[in-house]
């Protein structure tokens, strides 16, 4: 486990504890990228790979699969309700901390990220494997419903939110946050049809929460990041958003594990969606 | 409009593969995308290395014409490349070797879909058509540069 003075320090696990634990039956590992055939090319023993779009949201409305569906997909991965789910990724753990915010969302208890992601393990010159593992069955109770109402926040809640000056942050790059661009650099634009941010947000990028090697920043470093420049405060309730709730999900994933925030949500519908909306305010600069 | 025939074969190849296969395949080509790197000793008529919005990292395209007028690609791709704009690499520069410059620019961009999907295409839109479009872009420098000299 990484101790630095992390609220939940067993939400994260080093490289070394994974390579430990590869054989562990109660642990699962989960490789989510943004790179749709990364994991083809090559994952660690023994983990299975879990699409954000194929696998977590439903193929036609913009949402996410019910809970029967989510309990499907983790029946079919080996997951039963009390395994311990490893999750890791590319772009510094962006889609592993969204797919295990999805999970909490289904109600899965016993999540953790691999601090680093993917290009630690690479870079480690750890071993990867193209061989698909095949698991038994698991037996997965599905949530008698969605956590929306804890960790999801809609537009009605966000509006709401930034029309009471409660605290919003918006996770993006600080040239998305002032208007200049509608996504992220190295990004096409995606069809949204204007730029800004939601009026009263607070820009906090989410990069500032990892250092280069992608691996998270120490407590003290996060609270003075989120706390005394961006004036968090714990026990506020918080909202965050970035362009479709990736990486507002990472940031989310800092605030409410390693911060011990209790009232986090994640505006998934994020800037696709306010920046698209008739009639939605907007701030710019 | 018909393909180049070595890109109609790579086009057939996949329409003919169920979809795991087909994934497997772009993996193969992903994998040999080093491999068209510019070789030891190598010239080229043009040559283009950027860090384009468009793509996660650096891409350098290499240009060689011969005096039949049939073109050469080598193309070098920076870490952060996903895989997709890898596979395409090797798709390309082993599907448009051979043709003309007037060739590369009339290729229709519907053989993607065709190769990797429409779900891919639509998922990972910017990435499949990027090596393509910095293909023909690099090409038609060429073009533009020999019609300049003959006027």
């Amino acid at each position: 486990m990484i101790d630095k003075n992390y609220a939940q320090p067993d939400a994260l696990v080093t490289t070394q504890w994974v390579s430990e634990h590869l054989s562990d039956s109660g642990v699962r590992l989960v490789e989510s990228n943004e790179d749709y055939l990364l994991y083809d090319t090559g994952h660690i023993q023994g983990a299975v790979h879990i699409d954000w779009r194929a696998d977590l949201q439903d193929q036609t409305i913009r949402d996410y699969v019910s809970p029967k569906q989510f309990a499907e997909l983790c029946e079919r991965h080996g997951i039963s309700n009390e395994t311990t789910v490893v999750f890791y990724g590319d772009k510094s753990n962006w889609w592993a901390c969204y797919a295990l915010w999805t999970f909490r969302l289904f109600g899965h208890e016993k999540v953790k990220i691999m601090d680093g992601g993917r290009d630690k393990w690479v870079g480690e010159n750890r071993h990867l494997t193209r061989a698909v593992p095949h698991f038994v069955k698991g037996r997965y109770t599905p949530a008698a419903e969605r956590r929306d109402v804890e960790i999801r926040a809609f537009y009605d809640q966000a509006l709401a939110h930034s029309r009471a000056g409660h605290a919003l942050i918006d996770v993006r790059s600080p040239g998305e946050f002032r208007g200049e661009i509608t996504h992220m650099p190295e990004y096409p634009q995606e069809g949204v049809l204007r730029g800004g941010h939601v009026p009263g947000a607070a820009s906090v990028p989410w990069k500032m929460a990892v250092k280069e090697d992608g691996t998270f920043k120490s407590a003290a470093e996060l609270h003075a990041i989120y706390e005394e420049e961006a004036g968090l405060m714990r026990g506020q309730d918080v909202i965050a958003y970035c362009r479709i709730g990736e990486r507002s999900s990472h940031t989310w994933f800092v605030l409410t594990y390693l911060l011990g925030y209790k009232n986090v949500r994640n505006y998934d519908g994020s800037w696709t969606e306010w920046g698209n909306r008739v009639g939605a305010p907007i701030e710019r600069g | 409009m018909e393909y180049p025939e070595k890109l109609t074969q790579i086009v057939s190849l996949f329409e003919s593969l169920p979809a795991p296969e087909k994934r497997e395949s772009l993996i193969s080509y992903a994998t040999a995308a080093a491999k068209n790197a510019p070789r030891e000793g190598e010239s080229f008529d043009l040559e283009d290395v950027r860090k384009d919005e468009e793509c996660t990292d650096t891409v350098g395209v290499f240009l060689k014409i011969s005096s039949t007028r049939a073109c050469e690609f080598r193309v070098t791709l920076g870490p952060q490349v996903q895989t997709l704009t890898k596979a395409m690499t090797s798709i390309l520069c082993k599907g448009l070797a051979g043709c003309t410059p007037e060739e590369v620019l009339e290729i229709p961009a519907d053989f993607v879909p065709k190769i990797v999907g429409a779900d891919l295409v639509r998922q990972r839109s910017q990435t499949v058509y990027y090596i393509l479009t910095r293909m023909k872009g690099i090409t038609k420098v060429w073009l533009n540069r020999q019609r300049a000299a003959r006027h």
